[in-house]
């Protein structure tokens, strides 16, 4: 039914949009408002987002979408810029080993962050160093925390005075400037015996600009003007952002072009051209961490194989090339992607340790004779046989995704027309994605062929790489939860990993994941799909938006304002 | 009478059971689970799954999980939702009074057009009011909800835009009535266009077979006025199997409309449904199924009573 349902909105929707006259507008990612335009004050910016934030509670969040709320409301120690650079928010710089901030002391090392004077909770409380070791303990304590990355990493929080945390981790861990990006107010939650049952689930209560003033479920979230905050009264612009709960990114883009709200969150790159042609709308077109791809199996495609198992048609590096080469990345985006994303080379996209190199492009005919030479034989049906074995794969990715669907179709062509026989066998990413083993996640076990899914990793990316990676993460029977789906395995790449995981020196940490993701496409185990932007949408009044590659959209809505 | 209702409330309990068993065996049959959101994270681990499988009480065998929730339930603690871990009694709260708004409006406009359109089409039978009134009945009745929906969001919100797309009323705006009036407009005329049919169509039935018996010729004999004999006489009897339809609608008022309320952004007890099933939020899909049924087992039983209470010719042995 939710499937039908969207089928037809979608449709109905693009025919409505036909029979507008299109207009000569041409509203692209043009960033922010120019500098000498007059800024006007005040006003509320309705922000319509398809997905309803179930919680806000910063440890408790597991949607995009809640974020996408409280980036106006909670802050944390530091940020990242769009390139990639830390930046620090309630910190007075960030520390690191050149400015003696961050020290190692053998295996383990020390942290001193120097937090901002006179820095207010909205509620008028002072923000202190006993807030950032509070945030630490709150995030190991409570229960129903979403997950304790970095947290766990933590030995103890000296604060030797109110503005100074000094954090002792027990390893070397290199993500540390980006730990505390949400800090939670002790003064207002010591007291609590369980927070998910407290009122902050809802109104969580943060340094920002904003602070939420009303919840109404199913309907809407109010944010107004923190007086409190740092930045005022210059800042923040608006008098008040509200973000209303729409059931369908097609709803919120109606509403979009309708002028029932002035900006929306997150288009899929299908509604693109809408937005395009609709007069006095802009789109957001920022470039994401996320990579489409599609990992092939090099093991038996049976649950928990032997990782040593060969897979007997992946098995065979030709058919793994030969795959890649007849892949028209290019052609799937400018077709089904509306030109908005890049043709993928390694899982990191984005950032400092961003690869460098490439995967190679669309060549049918090099396919071909990489599987002439391996001896792969086409047969009267045109599908290529070897020593009594056909070419013979499944090819799943998630149930319902329009996108992936699409491209599934023009792949299984391709790959036909060079003697490849690929058979669609989709699931529900609740089971497909669910990356649980009791949840049957058939990248867990190792039952499949060819998937195809996403992936963002964050700005260090080595809690992409390592789990993904290294031989010693490949998901077991009796451990099941490394990450190495496509079972790939090369003593190079670990030994890159584990000397990138243990040093702070950031051009070897570099030069180490740019071997592995070398290694990893040397191998032909991963087809990097493309590189997938992140599309939000606003009227063309809605002014002062910069992207963010790291952020939401809402990462500065300090700077926002309303042109009258 | 009495003893009939107390037998059928004691026969309600094992069938409520049941319905309770069935609804927690089809939810936990669900593949994913409430903690398939969390995955994608490439921060979320192994240990950080077990451990909130503990804290909801997911580690625990079934046959137990369904015990304790039961016997929570049954002492009005109905237990927190996975999601937003909101006592789902506070879940439901919020959202009753925005269904209970939509549906007892669609209920109210319901009756005041599908009773006398019922009885005119009876009256007039095989008239072209008749033939025009059922013709139309029968296409919205065989009108997909969602696809009506969109065509009427489509035409008077998008092209015409005399009406607002969804939600309950302009956000940002002091209260105003004739704003909250507007957006009521396209839900309401999307649900009562679709449920009105049956209404009609029952009432027309009814009417015809009553307007057929002896008595309705000895009322014209003795002189009444035909108001009187089609309003007192035909109505009163045609009514009975009317009631049992209202009768079983009023779950509805609780329930609300699935596909309604998602489409036009409602937040009413229909989208926390669809909102808490996409999620696997077990607690939540619990308590609303439990809540529903029960007043089904109700609506059916009251039913009944009325229709004996109405025709004293039917006897409850």
């Amino acid at each position: 039914m939710p499937r039908v349902l969207t089928l037809l909105l979608a449709g109905l929707f693009v025919a409505t949009a036909c029979g507008q006259t299109p207009t000569t507008s041409t509203a692209t990612g043009s960033p922010a408002a120019s500098a000498s335009a007059a800024i006007t004050r005040g006003g509320t910016a309705i922000v319509a987002v398809w997905q309803e934030p179930s919680t806000l509670a910063a440890h408790y969040q597991n949607q995009t979408v809640s974020g996408v709320v409280t980036d106006g409301v909670i802050e944390g120690l530091a940020s990242t810029l769009t390139d990639g650079t830390y930046v620090p928010v309630l910190a007075q710089s960030v520390p690191d080993v050149a400015n003696g901030g961050v020290v190692v002391k053998g295996t383990k090392m020390d942290v001193t962050w120097k937090l901002k004077p006179g820095i207010k909770w909205s509620d008028g409380e002072p923000f202190d160093s006993s807030d950032v070791k509070y945030t630490w303990e709150i995030w190991m304590k409570d229960p129903k925390t979403n997950n304790r990355t970095g947290f766990d990493q933590i030995e103890s929080i000296d604060t030797p005075d109110t503005l100074t945390a000094v954090v002792h981790y027990k390893a070397i861990y290199a993500p540390y400037p980006l730990n505390f990006t949400n800090l939670m107010p002790r003064h207002l939650l010591e007291k609590e015996a369980d927070i998910s049952k407290t009122d902050y689930v809802r109104r969580p209560l943060g340094t920002g600009p904003f602070k939420v003033t009303d919840f109404k479920a199913g309907d809407s979230i109010t944010l107004e003007k923190n007086t409190n905050y740092r930045g005022a009264p210059e800042k923040p612009y608006l008098d008040k952002i509200i973000f209303k709960s729409v059931p369908s990114s097609q709803v919120a883009l109606a509403q979009l072009q309708a002028g029932e709200v002035h900006a929306m969150w997150n288009l899929t790159e299908a509604q693109t051209p809408d937005v395009e042609k609709t007069q006095g709308l802009t789109l957001q077109v920022t470039p994401a961490p996320t990579v489409e791809r599609i990992e092939l199996n090099t093991a038996l495609n049976k649950e928990y194989p032997d990782p040593n198992s060969v897979h007997p048609v992946l098995g065979d590096i030709a058919i793994r090339k030969a795959l890649l080469y007849a892949t028209p990345k290019q052609q799937i985006i400018d077709k089904l992607l509306f030109g908005k994303g890049k043709p993928g080379s390694s899982p990191v996209s984005q950032g400092w340790a961003k690869y460098t190199g490439t995967q190679e492009g669309y060549d049918p005919a090099k396919a071909n004779s990489t599987l002439d030479a391996a001896g792969w034989v086409k047969g009267s049906d045109g599908i290529r046989t070897k020593s009594g074995v056909r070419a013979s794969l499944t090819y799943a990715t998630t149930t319902g995704d329009q996108l992936r669907e699409r491209v599934q179709q023009v792949l299984v062509d391709e790959w036909k027309a060079v003697g490849i026989e690929v058979k669609i066998q989709n699931q529900p990413s609740s089971v497909l994605l669910s990356g649980s083993c009791t949840g049957k996640d058939p990248r867990k076990l190792g039952t499949f062929d060819l998937l195809m899914f996403a992936s963002s990793p964050n700005i260090d990316p080595h809690t992409t790489i390592a789990p993904r990676y290294s031989s010693k993460n490949i998901p077991t029977q009796a451990d099941c939860s490394g990450q190495n789906y496509t079972r790939f395995k090369n003593p190079d790449a670990d030994k890159a990993i584990d000397e990138a995981g243990t040093t702070l020196d950031l051009e070897k940490r570099k030069a180490a994941y740019q071997t592995v993701m070398k290694l990893l496409n040397d191998a032909y185990v991963i087809i990097w799909m493309y590189d997938r932007a992140r599309i939000d949408a606003r009227v063309n009044a809605l002014q002062g938006w910069t992207p963010n590659t790291w952020g939401n959209f809402t990462w500065s809505v300090q700077d926002w304002w309303m042109k009258k | 009478m009495g003893r009939y209702i107390v037998r059928r409330l004691v026969q309600a309990v094992p069938l409520l059971l049941a319905i309770s068993v069935a609804a927690f065996a089809i939810i936990k049959a669900q593949p994913g689970g409430p903690l398939a959101a969390y995955e994608g994270n490439p921060d979320f681990t192994e240990a950080d799954r077990v451990r909130l499988e503990h804290a909801f009480g997911l580690d625990q065998p079934l046959p137990l999980q369904y015990l304790s929730w039961l016997g929570n339930f049954l002492r009005f603690d109905w237990g927190y939702s996975f999601a937003s871990h909101q006592p789902v009694l506070t879940l439901i709260g919020e959202r009753l009074p925005n269904t209970l708004y939509l549906m007892g409006t669609v209920f109210v406009v319901v009756l005041l057009i599908a009773i006398p359109i019922g009885v005119l089409t009876a009256v007039r039978q095989y008239s072209w009011f008749d033939h025009v009134v059922t013709g139309t009945i029968f296409t919205f009745l065989s009108t997909p909800t969602f696809w009506l929906g969109l065509l009427l969001i489509i035409v008077f919100g998008l092209q015409l835009r005399l009406l607002p797309l969804g939600g309950m009323q302009t956000l940002g705006a002091q209260f105003d009535l004739g704003d909250r009036l507007k957006h009521l407009i396209l839900p309401v005329a999307t649900i009562a266009l679709v449920q009105m049919g049956g209404h009609v169509r029952f009432l027309r039935a009814s009417m015809l077979e009553t307007i057929g018996q002896d008595y309705m010729r000895t009322a014209r004999a003795k002189g009444l006025a035909e108001r009187v004999v089609i309003l007192r006489h035909a109505l009163k009897n045609a009514a009975i199997p009317l009631v049992t339809i209202i009768a079983l609608d009023m779950p509805e008022l609780f329930v609300g409309a699935l596909v309604t309320e998602q489409i036009f952004g409602w937040p009413g007890m229909g989208r926390l449904f669809w909102d808490a099933a996409t999620r696997s939020d077990y607690p939540v899909l619990q308590g609303i199924l439990a809540v529903s049924s029960t007043l089904i087992v109700i609506a059916n039983l009251f039913a009944d009573v009325m229709y004996g209470w109405l025709d004293p010719r039917i006897r409850f042995n």
